[in-house]
């Protein structure tokens, strides 16, 4: 624990450090050294306890109205802080990289590097903290944190409005929770979210439920599940590549993570919060996937999958919950194990793919696909992170996200319910979750295809080549961890095995043992399929090449017969999604505006398509209806008329009358 | 089961020609011409193979490599479906989502392959082979889980192998052979979903994505594609396929491979009796495969719930 605190401490000193008057390279240096020291001691802490030590805690005295502080390092902390610092730390040296040109201006690039430190610190308190206070605090810090980090490029009136959007987002996020926390204090008078879980464990009924029902909107709209989604493509897409790749992959996961900590705390849930959750999640998958297809902007379909990755790691869970009601230890392994497993793989992939984004934007500054085209001749190191990591987010083997997937599949197909429309309900959301794969591995083909095959569609935008290595580098770490996790799956189920074990303390020991034996078996089984289909593939091409008497001739492409084709008239991402969109108009909006060539000598035309978001429309013309409709209703009431002063004045007094009535029955 | 591995291995190699031949053959029997010989496919990709590849200007190291990666993923997912009735050499539970993402990670590098030649064509029929395949993921699914929820088995060859030992199999035996068909007309390209012959390249899907590959890597594709019909057609040989071949190898096997060379047949009049569907109706006939693996689920959902 005192690693911990002194990595806090170290957090804090270096973002002090980072606001000093010296060079910007001097700042960003400090903060990246505070952010490697205090990564360095936080695994000090965070190892021991994942390989199976006790957890840690401590208390400290602290002043009225706080109390005593209590922090408890559980595995399942220990899991997120263990991955969360280290992709802090890699997002902070491709700052390095991105922001370079701004190091010699006058812009203060130090305040970019104090908040990456801040973001660290939120994780140490929200995976640590047990007083709901400090857990607030946290949350906050990750907030604010990530608001001014994404509003970096604030001279663009869009980026400002992207992170307002975020921030009101967030805090709306906020107000669930607290009413969640407000009424879990008021049955138990306590600040200690241990003494929550005791509380809630023990009083299954309508307020658990509420309690549950808050909790899982507020987590909701922290990772973006559907329909919580619409501050998310607007931020990840302004946001500097780094700043969408953490939190995306990284500071969302705090949503998750607090789920799991409020399902592990309360208890055996009821069986509809499982089916909840699972609803929940497919559709957020399902939707998340749909939006990918049609987006124009590479940032933003990247934050769209996020949507859909949330919801499949969403499925594990509510897999695990209909386990522990069900007394299923096996399932109870599957979904909670597939459920982390995937969040990790999750965060190493996405991660991935936005800094590929980003090593995109920073070369030809653009991330519009229809603008882009052949970057494989010029960056292939990027574009063979970007293919290992789209072939790996569409969970095909033989990269990390198919073992995840694969053990969330387990869990639906085992699905040992005793009921058979309860396995036929499993059995759908597997077909849910297959439908899903096949959208994303549509929508990455797509992006891939358009943006780094072919050749180049715009020949304004610059030449340019393989950004610095301060970008290369993170990406590539990110590309290994996501082969390595992928051919060696039992690296990240040693990850899991702890804080999977958690949900399993109920089970008796013997039976603990066996479905994390099977789970065990399950992932080497599949790091063996994995690997030798990798090595067959190499070995294949190894002697087609060896076999190969003389080098292949070079041609033009086929064009029907066609002899002068220009770039213009390749595939087009929007051409490529139309086919897959049309039935799915409802969610894919697409506006379309157009000039069609008229005449025998046509002069310009043009078509311009654009798919916006559904629900952040739909919300704002419902916004829109509601101020009319105020407005009507004002213009409607005569403000002299003493009769309505009268009434509203006797339904206060009532309103107040009843509230002092009902809280006399509240209290204990 | 030495002997059972060896015939599967054969039939793995083997039969992708065999049925492409058959297909050919019933076609010409119908057009009333005498047709190619049964073998012709295989000569043609051995000639093939022996030929100095031409590569489009715009294309990446990747239009080569995915090519075997067509290939070698069609042959890892061989080796976990069953074609012999209930019986695959690798098996092991929930071994099907294995199989269904090793092809999905075949058709990922097809698409990229085709992709990578900045043709607008290819980019067409990528598209399409994308859209279609969305569609037709979810049928494969439910039809397993239907099987599975029938059987109780986890392994691909025991629950498709094992369904005729079940009360159900009877009622369910017709829509999962009907999705299954449609499937393979999806996934091998073949009518009413795609034109193998067609000679436009507006409303090629498979064949439109393979223009521009030439020597042993249109070799790989054009196999990996029979392969890929001998994997539809072994499944449905082994769901009807009603010897176990643990308990009499020869006769389970020439069975499953006389289902296979009838489902080749029924594959070939199709094809000479109807014309490729209009594209905007392929979507809907695809889902029909997922409307039959439905009604079989919900067949097994009644059938079990009843006392």
């Amino acid at each position: 624990m005192n690693q911990l605190i002194a990595a806090v401490l170290v957090l804090m000193l270096g973002a002090a450090l980072c606001l000093l008057p010296v060079s910007n390279t001097v700042r960003a240096g400090c903060g990246l050294a505070s952010q490697g020291l205090a990564t360095a001691l936080v695994w000090l802490a965070v190892a021991p306890v994942l390989l199976g030590a006790p957890e840690l805690f401590i208390e400290m005295p602290w002043g009225y109205p706080m109390g005593s502080l209590r922090f408890r390092l559980d595995a399942l902390g220990a899991f997120f802080l263990s991955w969360s610092l280290p992709m802090t730390l890699l997002g902070a040296v491709y700052a390095m990289g991105y922001l370079r040109k701004y190091f010699d201006g006058p812009r203060h690039v130090g305040v970019h590097f104090a908040l990456l430190n801040m973001i660290s610190l939120s994780f140490i308190l929200v995976y640590t903290g047990e007083h709901a206070v400090t857990f607030l605090l946290g949350w906050e810090v990750a907030a604010l944190s990530a608001w001014l980090l994404v509003i970096w490029d604030y001279t663009n009136q869009k980026v400002r409005f992207a992170g307002f959007n975020y921030l009101v987002s967030t805090h709306i996020g906020l107000i669930f929770l607290m009413a969640a926390l407000m009424i879990l204090y008021t049955q138990t008078q306590s600040w200690f979210l241990d003494d929550y879980g005791d509380w809630l464990s023990q009083h299954p009924g309508t307020v658990r439920n509420v309690v549950f029902l808050l909790l899982v909107t507020s987590f909701g709209l922290k990772s973006a599940f559907f329909p919580f989604h619409s501050w998310l493509p607007r931020a990840h897409a302004a946001a500097p590549a780094h700043v969408s790749a953490l939190m995306s992959g990284v500071i969302h996961k705090a949503g998750l993570y607090a789920l799991l900590h409020s399902l592990m705390l309360s208890g055996r849930p009821d069986a509809w919060m499982g089916w909840f959750l699972i609803a929940f999640s497919v559709t957020s998958a399902v939707v998340g996937g749909l939006y990918t297809v049609g987006q124009r902007d590479l940032k933003r379909l990247l934050g769209y999958s996020s949507t859909e990755n949330v919801g499949i790691a969403g499925i594990g869970f509510g897999v695990g919950c209909l386990g522990l009601s069900w007394d299923n230890p096996a399932l109870v392994a599957l979904g909670f194990g597939g459920g982390l497993l995937h969040v990790l793989n999750h965060a190493f992939f996405k991660c991935q793919l936005f800094y590929a984004a980003g090593c995109v934007y920073q070369v030809k500054h653009v991330v519009d696909i229809e603008r882009l085209g052949g970057l494989f001749k010029l960056m292939p190191i990027t574009a063979m992170c970007f293919l290992v990591g789209g072939v790996a987010i569409s969970a095909l083997p033989p990269f990390n996200g198919f073992a995840s997937e694969f053990l969330i599949y387990s869990g639906l197909f085992t699905g040992d319910a005793g009921n058979i429309w309860a396995k036929l309900a499993f059995i759908l959301a597997a077909t849910a979750l297959a439908f899903v794969g096949a959208v994303s591995a549509l929508s990455i083909t797509r992006a891939f295809g358009v943006i780094f095959l072919g050749s180049a569609r715009d020949d304004s935008l610059p030449a340019g080549h393989e950004p610095s290595g301060w970008m290369l580098v993170p990406l590539g770490i990110h590309t290994a961890g996501t082969v390595v996790l992928g051919l060696f799956p039992t690296l990240g189920f040693a990850l899991v095995a702890a804080p999977t074990a958690l949900f399993l303390h109920a089970v008796p020991d013997a039976f603990a043992a066996e479905a994390m034996q099977g789970l065990a078996a399950a992932l080497s089984r599949l790091g063996a399929i994995s690997a030798t289909v990798a090595v067959l593939i190499a070995l294949v091409w190894w002697l087609a090449t060896r076999m190969q008497k003389q080098p292949p001739r070079h041609n033009a492409t086929w064009g029907c017969g066609y002899g002068a084709p220009t770039p213009r008239m390749q595939y087009t991402g929007s051409s490529f999604s139309s086919d897959f969109a049309k039935p799915f108009k409802g969610i894919l909006v697409l506006l379309k505006r157009h000039k069609a060539p008229a005449g025998y000598f046509p002069s310009d035309s043009y078509v311009i398509t654009d798919c916006v978001d559904a629900v952040e429309r739909r919300l704002y013309n419902v916004i829109g209806h509601g101020d009319e409709s105020a407005s009507e209703i004002s213009r409607l009431i005569h403000e002299d008329d003493p009769r309505l002063a009268f009434a509203i004045g006797l339904a206060a007094i009532m309103t107040i009358a009843a509230l002092v009535l009902l809280a006399e029955g509240a209290l204990p | 089961m030495m002997l059972l591995t060896l015939a599967h291995m054969l039939a793995v190699l083997l039969m992708p020609f065999v049925l492409v031949g058959l297909v050919n053959r019933t076609k010409s029997w119908w057009a009333g011409r005498k047709g190619p010989r049964i073998w012709q496919s295989f000569y043609d990709l051995r000639r093939l193979l022996f030929k100095r590849p031409v590569v489009s200007q715009v294309a990446s190291p990747l239009f080569r490599v995915g090519a075997y990666v067509v290939l070698v993923c069609g042959l890892a997912a061989a080796s976990m479906v069953p074609l012999l009735g209930q019986f695959a050499p690798l098996q092991f539970s929930q071994d099907f989502i294995v199989v269904a993402y090793t092809l999905g990670l075949a058709r990922i590098m097809l698409m990229i392959s085709a992709m990578d030649v900045g043709s607008a064509f290819e980019g067409m029929g990528a598209a399409r082979e994308a859209a279609f395949s969305s569609y037709a993921e979810p049928a494969l699914f439910l039809l397993i889980g239907s099987a599975s929820a029938a059987t109780g088995m986890s392994s691909f060859a025991d629950l498709i192998g094992h369904l005729h030992n079940t009360h159900f199999y009877g009622p369910i035996v017709v829509p999962l052979v009907l999705a299954l068909l449609i499937l393979l007309q999806t996934e091998a390209a073949r009518v009413p979903v795609d034109d193998p012959l067609t000679h436009l390249e507006l409303t090629m899907i498979h064949e439109v994505m393979i223009l521009d590959h030439s020597g042993p890597e249109l070799a790989a594709m054009q196999y990996a594609a029979g392969l890929k019909m001998t994997l539809y057609a072994g499944l449905i040989a082994a769901l009807l396929n009603p010897i176990d071949p643990l308990v009499a190898p020869l006769p389970a096997i020439g069975m499953s491979l006389a289902i296979m060379a009838l489902v080749a047949l029924v594959v070939g009049c199709v094809e000479s009796l109807m014309a490729r569907l209009p594209m905007r109706w392929v979507p809907r006939y695809v889902l029909l495969a997922s409307a039959a693996a439905l009604i079989a689920m919900l067949v097994v959902g009644m059938g079990v719930s009843k006392p």
